[in-house]
């Protein structure tokens, strides 16, 4: 019984954590977008504008929901479901934080599961996120949707290839799927895997903003060309749903390369520190990840559909596959192959 | 024909990673420049006595107002924002407003009336707000238009100066 109570703790904490996590980066994008404008951004609600996600909200809530004539209701009202679920799902196996304690013999890890196929699973259901965006564009009869929701489709199956392959060449150099494991396999002097596998970080980092559909790689939205994109004809919590979804897929994707890349709740020079601590530098470096997107995307201009294309396909693919091929070199007859 | 010779880009250049670490570091840099954005209710627009605002009648110390109703800005006034009704009074002045309305919706801010006025009665003051959830609530009259000629001060001596100007140079 108090053993469901404690998984029950860890669960809300985590979910809790994350959905506020997304939640304020909505305030956080406008906030930093207005700093780099020589701008204030919202400031009204609750001290410095900290209330405006609430009241975002709440106003989302009582927005009048359309649905376009022609629109197929069902697979309409799915499609949203399907872009916040899988990002939702993903939290599931990330690593705040390392042992907490044991409780009648069964280790309590900080994170809701800890399976053994940890990143598979991150990867497979992100995976699904796709359809979110293909099925919206797809069911709302608009053409503009329907391009963006291609758009969608096709850059994020290219990159996700790219993206497998960057972790890919993490998971052999630790041998295991399990994030723990992937994370206290990067303890000691430079033993963070950012020191040990750049190309595959920077390979990670550019995918999973065209992951996110995030600036530069912006296309299933991209204002000036196709209005929303595939939320274009979405009103409501709907729209809602989206941004919740492309949100907290965000806060994911941060949370993946601060676990993969950068040593997760390891800190620096401090083996053994407490779980709290260690929460606490997963917290900081995750925060760094998600204010590199924001970072991003006020900075650089986004690309042309057809670069994006060359981009992922002519120099990503072929890079991470080389990756790939020293990694296994490296591996096999390095210092420690046989 | 033009022919645009085009410098080949460097491997460095090609990469685009320096560029767009330049362009982090400008933006960045900016987050902590200081901000133009005036935060208005608090933070209201400077005025000073060249501002013209709305409309207000100047009263004395000895609260009598200054208007003998004459009706010379009321027959300045291009938008007919202005209406006045006189009376008599035991006054020095003999005349002054029974009623004296200012439209504020119909109001430009011209100055003709403070222009008009013979008897220094009627001023723009550096008042430019201007809110409120009837258009009957927006047509002031004389007791929301009343201001002691010391909060009007520094536009009286701005216009007392100007008019100085003008006599001296057009007699000279």
């Amino acid at each position: 019984m108090s053993m469901l109570l404690i998984w029950l703790l860890v669960t809300v904490a985590c979910y809790g954590a994350v959905i506020g996590t997304a939640a304020l980066m909505t305030l956080a994008e406008r906030k930093v977008s207005a700093a780099m404008q020589y701008r204030y951004g919202p400031n009204r609600v609750g001290p410095f504008g900290l209330l405006q996600p609430l009241a975002d909200g709440v106003k989302f809530i009582f927005k009048e929901e359309v649905i376009p004539a022609g629109a197929n209701p069902w697979i309409f009202k799915l499609a949203p479901v399907l872009t916040a679920l899988p990002a939702m799902l993903a939290i599931a196996v990330i690593p705040f934080t390392g042992v907490i304690g044991t409780f009648e013999d069964t280790v309590i890890y900080g994170s809701i599961a800890n399976p053994e196929i940890g990143i598979l699973y991150v990867l497979a259901v992100s995976g699904i996120g796709v359809y979110g965006a293909i099925l919206g564009g797809w069911a709302s009869n608009s053409k503009y949707s329907l391009l963006g929701g291609l758009r969608a489709s096709a850059q994020m199956v290219s990159y996700e290839l790219s993206l497998i392959l960057a972790v890919l060449a993490v998971v052999a150099m630790t041998g295991s799927l399990n994030l723990h494991e992937i994370v206290t396999d990067q303890s000691g002097w430079l033993g963070w895997n950012v020191f040990s596998q750049p190309l595959a970080f920077m390979l990670f980092l550019i995918c999973s903003y065209a992951e996110t559909n995030r600036h530069p790689f912006d296309f299933a939205e991209c204002e000036p060309e196709l209005v929303g994109g595939f939320h274009t004809e979405y009103s409501s919590m709907k729209f809602a749903m989206f941004f919740i979804g492309e949100y907290t897929a965000m806060v994911v994707m941060a949370c993946l390369t601060t676990t993969l890349f950068f040593g997760g709740y390891l800190v620096p020079f401090w083996e053994g520190a407490p779980w709290w601590i260690g929460l606490l530098a997963f917290g900081a470096k995750t925060s760094f990840f998600l204010l590199l997107f924001i970072w991003v995307r006020w900075t650089l201009p986004r690309f042309r559909y057809d670069q994006l294309m060359h981009l992922g396909w002519k120099v990503l693919f072929p890079l991470a596959l080389l990756n790939i091929f020293i990694t296994g070199l490296w591996i096999s007859f390095g210092p420690g192959g046989n | 024909m033009v022919v645009v010779e085009r410098k080949e880009l460097s491997f460095l250049e090609r990469i685009y990673f320096p560029a767009i670490l330049k362009g982090l570091r400008i933006t960045v840099s900016k987050m902590f420049a200081p901000r133009f954005t005036r935060q208005y209710p608090e933070e209201p627009l400077p005025t000073n006595e060249v501002t013209r605002g709305q409309p207000r009648l100047a009263v004395n110390e000895d609260d009598t107002i200054r208007c003998v109703s004459c009706g010379l800005c009321e027959a300045a006034c291009p938008a007919y924002a202005i209406t006045i009704d006189g009376q008599e009074t035991e006054r020095f002045i003999e005349r002054e407003p029974e009623r004296f309305d200012i439209d504020m919706l119909r109001c430009i801010l011209c100055g003709f009336c403070e222009e008009a006025c013979p008897k220094d009665a009627i001023y723009m003051s550096n008042e430019l707000e201007l809110a409120d959830f009837s258009r009957e609530a927006l047509v002031y009259d004389i007791e929301k238009l009343k201001r002691p000629v010391s909060a009007l001060q520094d536009r009286i001596d701005y216009i007392k100066k100007i008019n100085d100007r003008w006599q001296t140079s057009s007699s000279t």
